[in-house]
């Protein structure tokens, strides 16, 4: 008998799912990143509002790379729908802090998919999410760094005009 | 209702209430059920399956409204509209979870087939 479903698509149906989960993550990054840029940029911090803002932009990009790969791989890509998305942050070292958890939860999600891509010897969608495991040491880092300048340089005095300033210079190098 | 009239169908799976038929000529499946046949690309045919899961059939026993009692699916590209109890609801979810299994163990042989013959 013909194999129809491997006409249609080289994801399983497992995959697939998987992998617009992940788009759906992806898309509520970017928008909470955007809900900090605004609450940063209402409180006077202009430099982390533009970091976030592309922050936001990066998220949004992540998500369009596995929605043309879902349907490069002949499966269905679902527009996300994007929920509780928090307004509100209990301070500025908060908002940095809720950053680095969210990239934290973010990898744990790519390395469960890495996983069931292996255990379903999709070595195919295995070598795509390499990418994002790559990227996520970086995203990672940097969001760790941002955390750091709180320690570092101290939130008293000009303590946090000084890590506004310092966060948009944090760069990882590989 | 009788098996279509095509030579090119292949029964995939079957209960009580239902078939499901593949077309090697048109590349499509049949889905028979509840006193209907209808072709489904396969595509929209696994997407069918998915919707027939997602229904809350907990919230369709509990919730006493009237309207809680059916649901009714109009798949896209389909003449076909479903008007489905509870108890039709698990009917041809069990149908298109059964024709999966099917579907994915001939494409397991299939692999297999060909990794014999090169
Ligand atoms: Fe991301
Ligand atoms: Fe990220």
């Amino acid at each position: 008998m013909k194999d129809l479903l491997r006409l249609r698509t080289s994801l399983t149906e497992e995959i697939e799912t998987l992998l617009n989960e992940q788009i759906k993550v992806e898309a509520h990054s970017s928008s909470v990143y955007l809900a900090m840029s605004s609450w940063c940029n209402r409180n006077g911090f202009d430099n982390s509002a533009d970091y976030f803002q592309k922050q936001s932009g990066e998220e949004r990009e992540h998500m369009l790379k596995l929605f043309g790969f879902i349907n490069d791989m002949g499966g269905r890509a679902i527009s996300p729908e994007v929920t509780n998305i928090p307004q509100e942050f209990e301070s500025f070292r908060a908002v940095f802090e809720t950053a680095l958890q969210q990239e934290i939860y973010v990898t744990q999600q790519f390395n469960r998919i890495a996983d069931r891509c292996f255990k379903a010897k999709d070595f195919m969608s295995f070598q795509f999410i390499q990418w994002f495991l790559k990227e996520q040491i970086e995203e990672e880092y940097i969001a760790r760094r941002a955390l750091e300048l709180f320690d570092v340089i101290g939130e008293e005095g000009t303590g946090r005009w000084e890590i506004d300033k310092q966060v948009p210079k944090i760069k990882y190098e590989n | 209702m009788a098996k279509p009239a095509c030579k090119n169908l292949e029964e995939i799976f079957r209960t009580p209430h239902g078939a499901v038929y593949q077309c090697n000529r048109a590349n499509c499946f049949w889905l028979e059920f509840a006193g209907g046949i209808s072709a489904f690309k396969a595509s929209d045919f696994l997407h069918l399956k998915k919707q027939v899961e997602q229904i809350d059939v907990p919230e369709m026993v509990q919730n006493t409204a009237r309207m809680a009692d059916i649901v009714i699916l109009n798949p896209f590209r389909s003449e076909r509209c479903f008007v489905l109890t509870v108890t039709d609801v698990l009917n041809l979810r069990e149908l298109l979870q059964g024709a999966k299994v099917m579907l994915d163990l001939n494409s397991m042989l299939y692999d297999c087939l060909h990794a014999m013959a090169v």
